[in-house]
């Protein structure tokens, strides 16, 4: 992100540098990993295609018109393109950047731009509140308010991604940040301290999931501290193009998980984790750099982490579990995390992992992307799908909230049996009681 | 400007999502690879068969539009730019292979196939088809045809050229032609495919193409060499194809190249050597055993600094896709990366890298050379920002002088990335007034209104019109 005025006829400091931006020098190698060109077989629907737009806006030579925005958007920010481009070019971050552009130049009114600016400045940025919201949707299951939508039809009388939002929602639990102990001792011999930084969707949809990754931490020999005051990690408004609210929910948690005494800052998100280790490119310049530098240092995945420290064993169970693996884009293209979660499986005793093929492809869900755009994300999940069918295991298994939700969904319409479980959710399953 | 009643016969002729004329879409069909050269089509259309090919033709030639066809904009000398504006025909639809003939040995395919999908589909068959350019992930066969493109493995098996049988296409007149055979013989008249072959898109618009097979190797080994100078390595080089070795891939990094590449594929590449050679030699496990055995003898009589052997097909295939990033990666040190395509007989390796290093010192630049030594085929690459307008033109200079020096020893201009926009003058320096003319005159045979990618290899007016390559995506002449 530049600091100086912006290039040409972008509006706000947070355009894409132009030094990245020339970084590009159109080789294409992007062109065959990308999910929405392979679509759409249009250049400008591609990583080369899209840099080159933003360098136009930047020369000059174009406007920040509505194709930008719509391609800005349409960008499923998976960063595919960014593991195969040999000059280093973050074309994911310059549409991220471009987002942010876009509500300077369209700004949007009425109803709309207050929910949205609710939602992202108000909500999200707010525990509780974010609680709160989730009780409808609690009730909705609880009552059979939800059998019943499922079941009269109703539901096809809305919006197409309000139908697949519905669809999508898993059986909720009462959130698990106010339940979570803020100290979970080790077990066995003790390894160390680690914090545990539980993502929104997680603890609002996945309870269950980190739940058990606490659990593993705890029977790896860790303890475990769970600040309550830990906020969003600022994911969703990266995503959207708000890098003023995220640099705030960073600066937040930044100060909280540096304060405590900690080996490592352990998540079970792949895209919290992407952000995380974003913090320092987000707050560079805003805030000192080796408190940065250290905190950058100290963020693990928890498949990184768990691989790095060594997978305790010796009394797993053995589980019996053909599985095969869908990497999430966050984890394997934005934080290169490709060879732990296959190790992690591969040392259980018992699960016998099936390579699928394109294990890397985004599955689709991309955030918003999956409700905005519901028939390509669609066509990029079925691809997906057939990839798992071939594959013919017991069990999907992922490492993110985004994919376990559009996976699930999917697998579901699709009448296909295979349960999704988090990687945490398989070992968790193979630890002793 | 094309006429809104033109888009509208496109469209009714090709469908309204195979014709695009927004800005945004012109402008990103207005570059290929090619560093600093842009312009603007009018329209960009994309056909699926031979008869919309010939419709968008018929309609372009009513607008009087220039026609400038493309595949995926991979290649290096500005081919598929449409220099002159007009209408860019984007084959990348057609992509199908139509045919694996098991018993002629031959494989037919539309233009827009992506290289390595011919050659993954004919190796599951058993087969191999040999030419690899760098960039055969994306690349398109007619591109490949239109550029003559070589590869890796040009040493052993030759480049796109010898592998051409058919070609079907459509002439500037909007009429079929077809030309060429599975007949492995064929002395029928002027080879008219020969002719096709790295005509850069300036004689027809290719649209099928049948391509020679040959049963794989069965067996291969592949070095690593490294070496603390250069000039070494060039001499490594000519000794092996003195001592009558072919390896099927002998390539050049120099440190430069190197760091580049290992700061991208982090494998555990040698930062701190001058050079290195990746060399593959392959055929039958006998024949292989005693090549392998030559190479290491010279490898240690010119005292390379360390020689590696790959451990297995996997390491093997690793390091040549590392060689294939040479160039992308290099665009890590700067924003403009000047790429050039320098060919030498090979016993003026040696000799042609002391002149890049003289040149590289005298012009005070950064430069990466690697490329296909055993062919003699160098991609020196000047790593420079095109906003500094006095280090563009010292980098100009450079090649100027580099390629006076590359005609006295016998070479060419281009190797394998063609002349279209980048080389016409060096062209005419190689091949004189009257070579150019009589190229004009078979291109003025096939395209007499020069309606197909004009300003491509010269230009249509008697003197070579200067190419300015300018700063940024602007127009280039």
């Amino acid at each position: 992100m530049s600091h100086d005025e912006p290039m040409g006829n972008f509006v706000t400091r947070d355009a894409p540098a132009y030094e990245g931006i020339l970084q590009c020098m159109r080789c294409g190698f992007c062109l065959p990993t990308c999910p929405t060109y392979a679509l759409t077989g249009r250049e400008r629907s591609s990583p080369r295609g899209r840099v080159a737009l933003a360098r136009a806006v930047a020369e000059n030579r174009l406007e920040f018109t509505p194709a930008v925005k719509e391609e800005a958007f349409f960008c499923l920010d998976c960063r595919a393109c960014t593991t195969a481009c040999p000059s280093g070019v973050h074309a994911g971050e310059i549409m991220e950047a471009c987002r942010s552009q876009v509500h300077e130049v369209f700004p949007t009114t009425g109803l709309a731009g207050g929910l949205r600016r609710f939602i992202l400045g108000k909500m999200v940025p707010s525990p509780e509140l974010l609680e709160t919201s989730m009780i409808p949707a609690r009730l909705y299951q609880k009552l059979g308010i939800q059998w019943l939508m499922r079941h009269s039809g109703l539901l096809k009388l809305a919006p197409r991604w309000m139908e697949k939002a519905e669809g999508m929602l898993p059986p909720l639990q009462a959130p698990l940040r106010t339940q979570l102990p803020e100290i979970v001792p080790a077990r066995g011999e003790k390894r160390g301290r680690v914090a545990f930084f539980l993502g929104c969707v997680m603890t609002l949809l996945y309870a269950e999931v980190s739940r058990q990754t606490v659990r593993v931490l705890a029977h790896q020999g860790f303890e475990v501290i769970t600040p309550k005051q830990q906020k969003c990690c600022g994911a969703p408004h990266m995503n959207e193009g708000d890098p003023e609210t995220a640099r705030s929910l960073a600066r937040h948690n930044l100060d909280l998980f540096l304060d405590l005494d900690v080996d490592a800052i352990v998540t079970d998100c792949a895209g919290c984790g992407a952000v995380l280790k974003d913090y320092e490119e987000m707050l560079e310049g805003r805030a000192d750099h080796a408190r940065l530098a250290l905190f950058r240092e100290k963020v693990r995945d928890i498949s990184e982490f768990l691989v790095e420290v060594g997978l305790r064993t010796e009394d797993l169970r053995s589980l019996d579990l053909s599985v095969t693996y869908h990497e999430p884009c966050h984890l394997c293209h934005a934080q290169g995390i490709s060879t732990q979660p296959r190790k992690i499986l591969k040392a259980i005793p018992g699960v016998e992992l099936r390579e699928m093929k394109e294990s890397s492809w985004c599955c689709g869900s991309a955030a918003t992307f999956g409700l905005k755009f519901t028939e390509e994300s669609q066509q990029i999940l079925d691809r997906k799908l057939a990839n798992v069918a071939a594959t013919g295991a017991d069990a999907l298994v992922t490492a993110n909230p985004g994919c376990h939700l559009q996976l699930a969904w999917g697998l579901r319409q699709a009448g296909m049996e295979q349960p999704v479980l988090h990687l945490m959710e398989v070992l968790g399953k193979a630890l002793p009681e | 400007m094309i006429s809104q009643t033109a888009i509208h016969h496109l469209v009714e002729k090709l469908g309204a999502k195979n014709v695009l004329f927004e800005k945004e879409d012109l402008l990103v069909y207005g570059y290929d690879s090619t560093p600093g050269v842009h312009h603007l089509p009018e329209v960009v259309v994309f056909p699926s068969s031979n008869d919309e090919v010939c419709a968008a033709l018929e309609i372009a030639h009513r607008e009087g539009l220039p026609i400038v066809p493309r595949g995926s904009g991979t290649g290096l000398s500005g081919g598929s730019v449409p220099a002159e504006g007009g209408m860019v025909v984007c084959l990348s639809r057609m992509n199908r292979i139509l045919e694996i003939d098991e018993e002629n040995l031959t494989a037919t395919a539309q233009a827009g196939v992506v290289t390595l999908d011919l050659f993954n589909a004919v190796a599951a068959k058993g087969l191999f088809y040999p030419p690899d350019p760098g960039s055969q992930k994306i690349s398109t066969i007619g591109g490949n045809v239109a550029e003559d493109a070589g590869g890796l493995r040009g040493l052993k098996y030759g480049v796109t050229r010898d592998y051409v049988m058919a070609l079907s296409g459509v002439l500037a007149d909007g009429s079929f032609i077809r030309t060429g055979g599975k007949s492995v013989k064929d002395v029928a008249g002027y080879s008219l495919r020969d002719l096709l072959v790295g005509s850069e898109g300036t004689l027809a618009i290719i649209t099928e193409v049948t391509v020679k097979l040959i049963p794989p190797p069965k067996d291969k080994r592949t070095f690593l060499a490294y070496f603390s100078d250069i000039r070494t390595a060039g001499a490594a080089v000519s000794k092996i194809i003195a001592a009558k070795i072919i390896p099927s891939t002998m390539e050049i990094m120099d440190r430069t190249t190197i760091n580049c590449i290992e700061d991208y594929v982090n494998i555990g590449l040698p930062r701190e050597m001058a050079a290195m050679l990746l060399i593959e030699v392959d055929g039958h496990p006998a024949m292989v055993a005693e090549e392998a055995a030559g190479v290491q003898a010279i490898l240690e009589e010119v005292r390379a600094a360390e020689v590696h052997i790959a451990r297995d097909a996997e390491h093997a295939n690793q390091l040549a896709a590392a060689r294939r990033t040479a160039l992308s990666a290099l665009a890590r040190v700067s924003p403009t990366t000047l790429l050039e395509d320098a060919t030498v007989p090979r016993s003026c390796l040696a000799e042609t890298f002391d002149e890049i290093e003289r040149l590289r010192v005298k012009y005070r630049l950064n430069v990466g050379t690697f490329g296909h030594a055993g062919d003699g085929n160098l991609h020196p690459t000047v790593l420079c920002d095109e906003r500094n307008h006095d280090e563009m033109a010292r980098a100009h200079a450079f090649y100027n002088e580099l390629y006076e020096k590359v005609l006295q020893l016998g070479g060419t201009v281009s190797g394998e990335h063609g002349i279209g926009l980048a080389k016409k003058e060096y062209l005419r320096r190689q091949i004189g007034p009257g070579g150019v003319a009589v190229m004009r005159r078979i291109k003025q045979a096939f395209d007499p209104q020069g309606i197909l990618n004009p300003g491509k290899i010269f230009t249509d007016d008697e003197q070579c019109a200067d190419v300015r390559i300018e700063e940024g995506f602007r127009v280039s002449r």
